[in-house]
């Protein structure tokens, strides 16, 4: 490539770009638009202000407000005094589009309150009417006075609980290990092929830790059949594609230095990796597993309420039968072991660092 | 003999900056050359290209009288192995000891599986104390890399270096974050290997006094260009204004 190509690629790339941030104001501004068509229409006038119970709904006129946002984004955007015009840094410097930016703003901010507050339902009165109050009180004098009887059988099945998030959590370790090395980005830019694999990982573990690990549970349970071994898949699999994303942002924050430093010797990738890179990363990993780990002792409880064994199995069979005391006494161990969780991990952390 | 013969040389960043705007210069075996100039002059990218950490755009370099403007994988290793490079942050590996940071300087001689597994044979770390004798802290050698000062951590990274048996040693501003006593020992320090080993220099300074202190020839760069070229001593203020520009003036260092 000869110097005048490689400037004439620059300036085309700049064209590019600008072009493309233009694109995506348009669209943002139509969006925006169609947004604020809808919850005006659907929710504050059709819910709030006719107090329809049921709304209608209808593809054409859907498809007409799209229409309609469209050609108003697109139109908005190109005056240069839209929303996105401002965020995409294209807007001019007009006391209009200064104006625009605060009105607009503001007003999307509002009417996106307002219909949470609508869609929510919220209502002081359900929240202290008589029946309501009276129930509650109800609930708490059971939870207060746990029955103790079930308290050998608790404690066994809090155990399987610690059990399960340890060995997802440490079953995760080596597998998450390689993950994050595959898909940070400043190991991964070498070529196009390592820049796939680095996109591939991205993908895969964004869309696994998108899932909840609840919704992983109810997966295996009915895989591989209700129990602890199926809890602890869930843990693991979210375990590992959460932590890969903390592990790789941790190995793309490293300094840059001593990379090129050991790179500079001739030495080859992994032996840049294990020098260079594994020195700095070695303790904000152990920081993140065990604070993981502290995570997944909560979440197995949680889990086990959809068949993932431990005390969430036991608990969600006395919530069934509605012994309020038998719960009492469940809520209280799994907030005594979650708190003393808490306790440990936060305290290795501070010797750690 | 000619050892590094710069040809032409073109840098444009991805960004679009055009950090070298055809540099060329050659570099005799045995010289202490010393490129100066602004911050942002092209100096860090100039020796980046030469180790080959940065891929020219355009133009060519020669090393040993062969090209190496884009040499790739194998090859561009045994390159980086006979450059030895010392940079301004020192970029030591802080929790690891001074004896393996200064190992990791063999690290292209040795076989992947053994620098893994960190079973460095005796030849090696015989060497690596040589090595720290060399530039005075062998009694370091077993102390964490951070705890030393930044004077020792330059040092160490330069017995890393050594570890190369390097041709040209290049150093990007080795003395920009130490301060002006400790300057002049580490600069003593590449003096020592350029005259007792023969080892080629190329570094990138500041401060003049340290330049006509130890240099045997000074390029300057402005803006990505060469625009002196010649002995230390023929530096005169009118140089030095055209140089760093009108309002600078020249600060003492001993």
């Amino acid at each position: 490539m000869t110097l005048s190509d490689a400037q004439g690629v620059m300036e085309k790339k700049r064209m590019k770009d600008r072009t493309k941030a233009k694109v995506k104001a348009a669209l943002l501004d139509s969006f925006f638009v169609f947004y604020s068509i809808l919850v005006v229409d659907r929710v504050i006038w059709d819910r709030f202000i006719l107090q329809l119970r049921e709304t209608h709904f209808s593809w054409a006129e859907t498809g007409l407000f799209a229409l309609i946002s469209l050609f108003v984004g697109v139109v908005w955007s190109l005056t240069g005094t839209s929303l996105s015009d401002r965020l995409f840094g294209l807007a001019k410097p007009t006391k209009t589009a200064k104006l625009t930016f605060e009105i607009f703003g503001w007003f999307l901010f509002n009417i996106t309150f307002i219909a949470g507050w609508i869609i929510t339902k919220i209502s002081i009165v359900d929240l202290f009417s008589d029946e309501g109050v009276a129930a509650a009180q109800r609930i708490f004098a059971a939870l207060f006075s746990p029955r103790m009887a079930i308290f050998d059988e608790a404690l066994f099945a809090i155990i399987e609980t610690i059990y399960i998030a340890l060995v997802a959590t440490l079953i995760s370790i080596p597998i998450t290990l390689v993950v994050s090395f595959l898909s940070a980005r400043n190991l991964m830019n070498d070529n196009k092929f390592t820049l796939l694999i680095y996109a591939f990982f991205r993908l895969i573990s964004n869309f696994v830790r998108s899932i909840e690990p609840l919704i992983w549970a109810i997966i295996f349970s009915v895989w591989i059949g209700i129990g602890p071994y199926a809890g602890m898949l869930a843990l693991l699999i979210h375990t590992i594609a959460s932590n890969a994303k903390l592990y790789s942002e941790a190995i793309e924050s490293i300094e840059e230095g001593p990379i090129e430093a050991i790179s500079a010797t001739g030495a080859n990738k992994l032996q840049v990796i294990w020098y260079a890179v594994i020195p700095q990363i070695i303790l904000p990993f152990l920081s993140f597993t065990i604070y993981r780990w502290d995570i997944n002792v909560r979440m197995a409880t949680i889990i086990g309420l959809v068949g993932g064994g431990g005390i969430g199995t036991m608990l969600i069979q006395y919530q069934g039968l509605a012994q309020w005391h038998e719960v009492g006494l469940i809520v209280i161990m799994i907030a005594l072991v979650v708190w003393i969780m808490d306790y440990i991990s936060t305290k290795i952390r501070q010797a750690i660092y | 003999m000619t050892l590094l013969r710069v040809n032409q040389v073109h840098k444009i960043y991805p960004s679009g900056t055009h950090a070298l705007k055809g540099v060329s210069f050659e570099v005799e075996k045995g010289e202490f050359l010393v490129i100066i100039g602004l911050s942002g002059s092209g100096k860090s990218t100039l020796l980046r290209c030469i180790n080959r950490l940065h891929e020219p755009t355009s133009g060519n370099i020669q090393f040993n009288g062969r090209d190496i403007t884009h040499v790739k994988g194998k090859e561009l290793r045994q390159l980086k192995r006979q450059i030895g490079m010392v940079f301004q942050q020192f970029n030591l590996i802080k929790r690891r000891s001074v004896l393996v940071n200064v190992l990791t300087g063999a690290l292209g001689r040795m076989g992947t599986f053994q620098s893994l597994t960190e079973n460095f044979p005796q030849k090696l770390v015989d060497e690596a104390m040589e090595a720290l004798k060399t530039v005075g802290i062998e009694e370091k050698a077993h102390i964490r890399a951070d705890a030393l000062s930044g004077g020792q951590q330059q040092r160490v990274a330069i017995a890393r270096s050594l570890m190369q048996h390097p041709d040209l040693l290049l150093a990007d501003e080795p003395v920009a974050s130490l301060d002006p006593a400790t300057s002049n020992s580490v600069m003593q320090y590449f003096e020592k290997i350029n005259k007792k080993f023969g080892t080629t220099v190329i570094c990138n300074l500041h401060f003049l006094s340290l330049v006509r202190k130890y240099a045997t020839r000074v390029i300057a760069l402005k803006a990505g260009e060469i625009i002196y070229e010649g002995l230390p001593e023929d530096i005169d203020d009118d140089w030095f204004k055209t140089i760093y520009g009108e309002e600078a003036e020249e600060v003492e260092i001993r």
